[in-house]
This record gives structure tokens, C-alpha cells and sequence, in this order.
């Protein structure tokens, strides 16, 4: 029965052309983890040093943000807030010959209307507008709220082939984000 | 100063930076758990150290692997201020290897030099 239940997990991940699957808690050392592991794959697979660099760089864009801005989050205030933990879904996977990283977490239902005019724009910006965008964050006061520089899905839209995201409504506080990244 | 060497990581790149002959240079992959904990020290002292040069050859060789969008905001930070070592009278010349196979760290060094107005910008290619 364990062993049934699992493998038929398996093959819904794999269905969907799913390689890497992780949910949980995400740490700077899943990410160091994981990324190696992508690596590998990659190359064993003798990826196109490119496209295995894109996708790369998506996933550590993704995952950080998870790490930064995830609202759904166990945190110990008796320590610091290193203790914090942060819950988000990756997955990397290959489908019609593209590759995906696509990522999931949960926001509080207010910061849903900045982040998705936030993507809206970026999405319908051309090569000049992105890079245009890009320099200007780099150059501009971090964002506030935003603990790195802001300038991440930026950066995912620029390597990326393209990219689609949505939200669902979850409750009265939260919401489920996801974006997908087409490399 | 004292000179500043540390070792690349998996996942910081090396730091030489040589302030007697106004050699510097990161080198390898960057994305750092907190960027600003690993850079700030650093480049604070860097800082420190051109404010008060004039007339001097600066070189600051950037060969970078991989770097993540926080750091990408760093290495702006670090283009303005060599830039701004140029315009108080030093050479500065800003030098970019990328892997030869690796356009978009090529297009990411023209991003960044073309913003340069006094340091002088060189791209080269490092064979893989």
C-alpha cells in the first residue's frame, strides 16, 4: 500500500513531466542542495550549457523569493529571525521539449493587486523595456517591504522564454501565488 | 589597507583585492545568502581606499560564472563607484572575462560598462 500510494504520486509528478518536486519549508541550504542536484541532472542529460544556466538562475530567483516573501512562515521569536522558516512549492520540470521551473506560495490578499500590476507590466515589456526596467531597480531605492533587490522576476522574464502566474483566492487573509517560467 | 583575499565558495566568488597596487578582483559564482552581508565589508573598504586616490591606475577584473539578481544590484553599486574613482582623476579601467560561450554574461558586461563615463570598459573572452 506505501509503496503503491507513492508510486502512483510518482507518476502524477511525472505526468506532468515533474523531474524536481520539492514542498515544504525552503532554506538557503535546500536551495544549495537542489541547485546542485539540477545541476547534475543536467548535465547528465548534456542540457545545452545555456538553457541549463537559465534555468538555473530561474530556480535560484524563485526559491529566494520563497525564502524572502513566502506568507505562509513558522518563525520563533524567542531566537531570531533566523529561525524563520518559509513554505513554498518548486517544481523543474520538461514538457514539450521546453523546460519549466514553476514555483508556488502563499500572500496575504493585500500584497496581490501590487505584485500581479507588478507582473502584469513586466510581462508586456519587450527586450529594451525589461532591460530598461532592469537597470532602473538596480539603480533605485530597494523597493519597500523588499529585502532584496527587487529586481528578481525581472531577471526571470529576461532569461526566461516566457513566464505565466495567477493567483486563487485561498481566505479572508491569504492567497495562493504561482508563477511558471519557460526556459 | 590591508589586502583583501578570500577564497571562492559554491556560493561567493573570490575576493582579491590588492590596495597597494590598486589590483581588484571577483571571481567565480555569486549568490550569497545575504549579499549585503558578504559585500558590505568589503566594498566599504574598497570605498574608503579610492576616496582619497588621485592620479592612480586602478584595475577592477570582474570574471563571474553566475551571479543572482541581489548581487547583480551590488556589482552596480561597484560600476558607479569605479566610475566615480575615474572622474576624480584616477585610471580606471574596468575589465569584464566572461566564458566565450556565455552571451548573456557578455550582454550583462555591456549593460554595465555602457553606463561608464571616466573608467575605461574592456569585455574578453575566457576559453572554456
Amino acid at each position: 500500500m506505501l509503496a503503491e500510494k507513492m508510486y502512483k504520486f510518482r507518476g502524477e509528478l511525472q505526468e506532468q513531466g515533474i523531474i524536481f518536486c520539492y514542498s515544504g519549508y525552503m532554506t538557503e541550504e535546500v536551495l544549495t542542495g537542489i541547485g546542485d542536484a539540477i545541476k547534475k541532472k543536467l548535465r547528465l542529460e548534456n542540457t545545452e550549457k545555456a538553457v541549463s544556466r537559465t534555468i538555473f538562475s530561474v530556480f535560484v530567483e524563485q526559491v529566494q523569493n520563497v525564502i524572502r516573501y513566502s506568507a505562509e512562515r513558522v518563525e520563533d521569536d524567542r531566537i531570531d529571525d533566523a529561525t524563520e522558516l518559509r513554505y513554498g512549492v518548486l517544481t523543474v520540470g520538461l514538457k514539450n521539449d521546453s523546460y519549466f521551473v514553476s514555483c508556488g506560495n502563499k500572500i496575504i490578499n493585500s500584497d496581490v493587486e501590487r505584485l500581479d500590476n507588478a507582473l502584469g507590466h513586466i510581462k508586456n515589456l519587450d527586450k529594451d523595456g525589461l532591460k530598461d526596467l532592469y537597470k532602473k531597480t538596480l539603480k533605485g531605492e530597494t523597493p519597500k517591504g523588499s529585502k532584496g533587490a527587487g529586481v528578481g522576476f525581472i531577471d526571470i522574464a529576461r532569461r526566461a522564454e516566457d513566464f505565466d502566474y495567477d493567483f486563487m483566492k485561498i481566505d479572508d487573509e491569504f492567497s495562493y501565488f504561482c508563477l511558471m517560467a519557460y526556459v | 589597507m590591508e589586502n583583501i583575499k578570500i577564497e571562492g565558495a559554491e556560493r561567493s566568488p573570490e575576493v582579491d583585492f590588492d590596495f597597494s597596487t590598486n589590483t581588484f578582483s571577483l571571481k567565480g559564482e555569486s549568490y550569497p545568502e545575504d549579499v549585503t552581508a558578504f559585500f558590505g565589508p568589503v566594498i566599504s573598504q574598497l570605498e574608503e581606499h579610492l576616496d582619497g586616490l588621485s592620479g592612480a591606475k586602478v584595475t577592477f577584473t570582474f570574471e563571474l560564472i553566475y551571479f543572482n539578481s541581489s548581487t547583480a544590484k551590488i556589482l552596480m553599486g561597484l560600476f558607479e563607484t569605479l566610475d566615480e574613482a575615474g572622474e576624480n582623476g584616477n585610471e580606471v579601467l574596468v575589465v569584464w572575462a566572461h566564458e566565450e560561450d556565455d552571451d548573456n554574461m557578455e550582454e550583462m558586461g555591456e549593460e554595465f560598462g555602457e553606463d561608464l563615463e571616466f573608467a575605461k570598459f574592456e569585455l574578453r573572452k575566457i576559453s572554456v
